[in-house]
C-alpha cells in the first residue's frame, strides 16, 4: 500500500503514524492492513478509574447515603476530570486504534453527560463496548443507560405525564435526523419509553407501574410497543442507515458529503447494521483515498492534541492545565456543549482557536519558541530566547516533553523529508518560500516550524 | 453549498481582505462617538419559559395550566392590570418605568420546530423553518455592510452561526489581550503574508489561512483600542456579567464595532423549573442593570440597542416534574434610550386558543424585528441581509 495512503488511513481511523510503522506497513496490501486494524481492535479494554471511595459513600443506609450526596457529587466532578485525562492518555497510547477512534466518534453521537461519576463511567465504557458492534443493540443499550435516562429525562417519563425529550432526540439526533418523523410520532413513541429507570448502582430498572400499556400509533403501525420495539421500527427505515453513514462519512472521510459514496455505505449498513462491516467497507473503498479526501479535514482539538503527543510524547504536569487547554480549544471530553455534540469541521475554527492552535505546538513542546533564524545563520541566542519564552508562557502550560523518543523515531528520516511525515497536505507556495528562507537549525526546531503551519491543522 | 459556489464566494472573500480599508483600519482614530449606533444581542439558550417571565397574572387559565409552577399574583412585578414581570426582573421593571424597555409578545415563526438546535439555527439564520442556511443573519450583515471582521464581535470562546457570513466571519473573543499576545509571533505574520487568492480559495486549508489573517489583524486592533478604557461600574460576579462588562469596555473605548453578541444558557427547565429560572433571570437582570448603568455613565446608552431572545418559549401546561417542555412563541425584550414604543408592544397571546400541541400561537415573526433593527437602527437595507422583505415594526 502506498505510504501516503497508509498515512491518510491512520490519520482518519487513528491519530497518525510514526516512520518505523509506516515503513513496516508499506510492504503490505491494503486488505492486510485494514484486516490488521480491525483485528487489533477486537478486544475491548474498559477505561476505569478507582471508584472505591465513591462506592463507599453510597454503601450505607438510605439516610446515610442522603447525607453523603453533596460529597458524592463533589468527588464525582473530580473523578470525571480524572477520566478525561485518562481518556486522552488512552487515545495517545492504545493499539486498539479503531475502537478508540470510534468510541470518540460515538461519544459525539450518543451525547450524554451526568453528575454521577459511576454512571458516567458506565456510559463511557458502553460506548467502547458497542463501538464496532451491532447498531441496533447499541441504541437499545444506550436507551437503558442510567446516565442517558437522566440526561434526556426518560426517568421522568411516566404514563400519567409523558416527557418527550428522549423520544425526540432519539429520532432527531441518534437515528433518523429532522424531517423523517412527525410530532405525533414523538408523542406516541414517548409513551413506549415510559417506565425506564435505574437503581442506585446505575443498573436498568423497568418500572411497570408507570409504563403506558396502551396501543401506540407509530410510523403508521399500531401496537402496544415498548422502547425496544420503537428502536426496531426506527431502524427498519433506510433513512436511519443513511443518517448514520452520512455522519460517519463526514467524520472519517470528508465534511463535504458525496451522496453516492454515502449511499454505497448505507447499502452495506442497512443489511444488518453491523458497524465493523461498515468501517471495513469504508477503509477498503477506493474513493476513501481520493485526492479530495486526503489532508482536507480540519483536525478536531483532540486530534490535534493527541496527534502532537504521538510525534513528541508530552505530559502536562498539571491535569488542570490540560483540562483548561481543551476548554480553550473548544472540546472538553465528557463535557459536550449540548445533546447535539460538537459540530466539527470549520466550526472548530474562529479567531480565538486558530490563533491558539497555531501557537500550541511551540507552547507545549518548545517553550513557545519558533525559530526564525535566517538560512545560513546560526542561532546563538536560541537558549536565551527559550528561557525568556519559558518565563512568559511557562506558567500557563507546564509540560514535560520527551524529545529523545522523537529523535529515535525520526533518526533515519532526512530533515528535508520531515514535512512528508508530519503534514497531511502540501505546503502552500508562499509558506514554503518563507520556510526555505529560514535555517533548518535542527530536526526539533524544524518539526516545531512545520507544526506551526496552518497545514499541520489538516488531516 | 456546491464546490463551485464555494470557490466563487471564497475568492470574493479573500479579495475583500486586501482592500486598503482593511489594512488602514488600524491607523484610524476611534470614530466620533456621537450617533454611532450599536446593537447588542443577548441569547437566552435552552428556551426560556416566557410565560413565567412576562406573566398574565389575572388569567385563570394560566394558573389552571400551572398549578404548582405558576408565579403567585403577590410575587409578580405588575406592569399593568393584567401583565407583570417575574420577581427576579426588578431591574427590568426600572427600565420599564423609565421608558427604556419594550416587550414584544408572541414572537415566533410559522411551522415552529421544538428542537433546541434546529430552532436556534432558525433564529440565528433567519430562514423559514423548513430551510437550512450555512450563514447567520448577522454574518450576512457583515458580508454586506461590515467593513472588518471585528465589525461584529461575539464575547465567547467560539462563534455562533448567527455571526458567520457567506464570506466574512465575526470575531469571537473573551479576552483581547490574550488573543493579541498569541497572534503576534512574526513567524505567523510571515507565513500568512502574500497568500494569493487561489490558495485562500482552497477548501478547508484556505479557510484556516483566512481565519488567521483576520484574527491577527483584528486582535491587534481590538486590544490596542479597548485597553484605552477601563470601566468603573461594579458588575455581579458571574460569567454572563463578565461578557457584558467586556462588551461595555469595547463600546466605551470607541471600538469600530456595530454588533455584539453574548449568551446566557441553562434555560432548558424540564425539571424543577422554579429555582433554576429564578436564579437565571436574576443573573440576567442584575447583569443588564450594571451594563446599562455603565453605558449611561459613559453616554453611550442612547446609541446602543439591546435585543434579548430565546429559541422558543415553553409549553403552557406544566409537566409532571414541575417543569415545562419545549414550546413555541416567546417574548423578546428591546432595551434602549430611543424607543418609539415603550412598555408592552402588544397584548399577550390567548391561553384558550392554543395549537394542537398545547402551545401558544405566534403573532409576530421574529424576522420582522430583525428587519426593523437592520433598517431603522443599523440603517441598512434589511432585504439584502434577510433575502426577503418583511414588515417593519414601530418600536424604534
Amino acid at each position: 500500500m502506498k505510504s501516503n495512503h497508509i498515512q491518510h488511513l491512520y490519520w482518519r481511523v487513528g491519530f497518525g503514524i510514526l516512520p518505523n510503522e509506516l515503513e513496516k506497513f508499506s510492504k503490505k496490501s491494503k486488505k492486510k492492513i485494514v484486516d490488521g486494524i480491525i483485528e487489533t481492535s477486537q478486544k475491548v479494554t474498559p477505561l476505569k478509574v478507582d471508584t472505591a471511595e465513591l462506592d463507599e459513600l453510597l454503601s450505607g443506609s438510605y439516610e446515610k447515603t442522603k447525607e453523603n450526596i453533596k460529597k458524592f457529587q463533589k468527588l464525582s466532578r473530580e473523578k470525571t476530570k480524572e477520566l478525561n485525562i485518562a481518556w486522552i492518555d488512552r487515545l495517545a497510547n492504545s493499539n486498539q486504534i479503531l475502537r478508540e477512534k470510534m468510541t470518540l466518534f460515538w461519544a459525539n453521537h450518543f451525547v450524554c453527560e451526568d453528575n454521577n461519576y459511576v454512571y458516567t463511567q458506565n456510559f463511557h465504557n458502553r460506548l467502547r463496548e458497542h463501538a464496532l458492534g451491532n447498531f441496533k443493540d447499541f441504541v437499545k443499550a444506550i436507551s437503558k443507560e442510567a446516565a442517558m435516562t437522566k440526561y434526556l429525562n426518560t426517568k421522568q417519563n411516566k404514563k400519567q405525564k409523558p416527557n418527550e425529550n428522549f423520544a425526540r432526540e432519539l429520532m432527531e439526533l441518534f437515528t433518523l435526523g429532522v424531517g423523517n418523523y412527525t410530532e405525533n410520532d414523538i408523542k406516541e413513541s414517548a409513551k413506549a419509553f415510559t417506565g425506564y429507570s435505574h437503581n442506585l448502582k446505575g443498573e436498568f430498572v423497568f418500572k411497570k407501574r408507570v409504563h403506558d400499556e396502551t396501543d401506540k400509533i407509530f410510523f403508521g403501525k399500531t401496537g402496544n410497543f415498548d422502547g425496544d420495539d420503537i428502536v426496531d421500527l426506527i431502524l427498519e427505515k433506510r433513512e436511519c442507515a443513511t443518517f448514520i453513514c452520512t455522519k460517519i462519512y463526514s467524520y472519517f472521510v470528508n465534511d463535504t458529503i458525496n451522496e453516492q459514496h454515502v449511499n454505497e455505505m448505507a447499502n452495506v449498513f442497512y443489511k444488518d447494521y453491523n458497524i465493523e462491516n461498515l468501517m471495513r467497507y469504508m477503509m477498503l473503498a477506493d474513493w476513501f483515498y481520493d485526492d479530495e479526501n486526503m489532508g482536507t479535514k480540519i483536525k478536531s482539538p483532540i486530534e490535534l492534541l493527541v496527534g502532537l503527543k504521538t510525534v513528541v510524547p508530552v505530559d502536562f504536569k498539571s491535569s488542570k492545565q490540560l483540562f483548561n487547554l481543551q476548554k480553550l480549544l473548544g472540546q472538553v471530553l465528557l463535557n459536550p456543549p449540548n445533546v447535539a455534540g460538537w459540530k466539527g469541521g470549520r466550526s472548530w475554527i474562529d479567531s480565538n482557536t486558530i490563533t491558539l492552535r497555531l501557537k500550541l505546538p511551540s507552547i507545549i513542546l518548545n517553550n513557545a519558541y519558533i525559530s526564525k533564524v535566517k538560512a545560513g545563520k546560526t542561532d546563538e541566542s536560541i537558549l536565551k530566547s527559550k528561557q525568556a519564552f519559558k518565563k512568559k508562557y511557562g506558567q500557563r502550560f507546564k509540560t514535560e516533553t520527551n524529545w529523545a523518543v522523537f529523535d529515535t523515531h525520526f533518526n533515519d528520516v532526512a530533515i528535508t523529508d520531515l514535512d512528508k511525515y508530519l503534514l497531511a497536505c502540501t505546503i502552500s507556495n508562499q509558506a514554503s518560500t518563507y520556510l526555505n528562507s529560514l535555517s533548518k537549525v535542527s530536526k526539533q526546531e524544524y518539526c516545531i516550524q512545520l507544526m506551526s503551519l496552518p497545514e499541520y491543522q489538516m488531516c | 453549498m456546491d464546490r463551485r459556489k464555494f470557490l466563487k464566494q471564497s475568492s470574493l472573500a479573500s479579495s475583500l481582505f486586501f482592500v486598503p480599508s482593511f489594512v488602514k483600519a488600524f491607523e484610524q482614530v476611534a470614530q466620533s462617538q456621537l450617533g454611532y449606533k450599536r446593537l447588542v444581542i443577548i441569547q437566552l439558550s435552552g428556551g426560556n419559559d416566557g410565560l413565567n417571565t412576562v406573566i398574565p397574572y389575572q388569567n385563570d387559565l394560566y394558573y389552571k395550566a400551572r398549578p404548582s409552577l405558576g408565579i403567585k399574583k403577590s410575587e409578580v412585578l405588575k406592569l399593568n392590570d393584567e401583565v407583570g414581570l417575574h420577581k427576579s426582573l426588578k431591574p427590568l421593571k426600572h427600565l420599564y418605568n423609565n421608558g427604556n424597555l419594550c416587550v414584544i409578545n408572541n414572537v415566533g415563526y410559522p411551522n415552529p420546530i421544538r428542537s433546541h438546535f434546529r430552532s436556534m439555527d432558525i433564529w440565528q439564520t433567519a430562514t423559514d423553518s423548513d430551510k437550512y442556511s450555512q450563514s447567520g443573519w448577522l454574518g450576512r450583515y457583515l458580508d454586506q455592510y461590515g467593513k472588518h471582521p471585528y465589525s461584529a464581535i461575539e464575547i465567547n470562546d467560539s462563534l455562533s452561526l448567527a455571526m458567520k457570513g457567506e464570506q466574512m466571519n465575526a470575531i469571537a473573543t473573551q479576552d483581547a489581550k490574550t488573543l493579541y499576545n498569541l497572534s503576534k509571533d512574526p513567524y505567523f505574520k510571515n507565513v500568512i503574508k502574500h497568500q494569493d487568492d487561489a490558495h485562500l480559495s482552497e477548501h478547508n486549508l484556505g479557510y484556516l489561512y483566512k481565519s488567521m489573517i483576520s484574527a491577527e489583524s483584528s486582535a491587534k486592533y481590538i486590544y490596542e483600542t479597548s485597553k484605552t478604557f477601563s470601566s468603573k461600574t461594579d458588575y455581579p460576579q458571574n460569567y454572563f456579567a463578565k461578557q457584558l462588562k467586556t462588551t461595555a469596555q469595547f463600546i466605551n473605548s470607541g471600538l469600530d464595532t456595530k454588533v455584539f453578541y453574548s449568551a446566557l444558557g441553562g434555560f432548558d427547565t424540564h425539571v424543577n423549573q422554579l429555582g433554576a429560572q429564578n436564579r437565571l433571570l436574576n443573573i440576567y437582570a442584575e447583569s443588564i442593570e450594571a451594563f446599562v448603568n455603565d453605558l449611561k455613565t459613559n453616554n453611550t446608552f442612547n446609541d446602543t440597542l439591546i435585543l434579548t431572545f430565546s429559541e422558543f418559549g415553553r409549553r403552557v401546561k406544566q409537566n409532571a416534574n414541575v417543569g415545562t417542555d419545549h414550546g413555541t412563541s416567546n417574548n423578546v425584550f428591546i432595551i434602549g434610550g430611543q424607543l418609539k414604543k415603550q412598555g408592552l408592544y402588544n397584548d399577550m397571546a390567548s391561553l384558550s386558543d392554543l395549537d394542537t400541541n398545547g402551545d401558544l400561537k405566534f403573532e409576530i415573526d421574529f424576522r420582522t424585528i430583525y428587519a426593523t433593527v437592520l433598517n431603522k437602527w443599523l440603517d441598512v437595507n434589511d432585504e439584502k441581509v434577510l433575502n426577503r422583505s418583511f414588515n417593519q415594526l414601530g418600536f424604534i
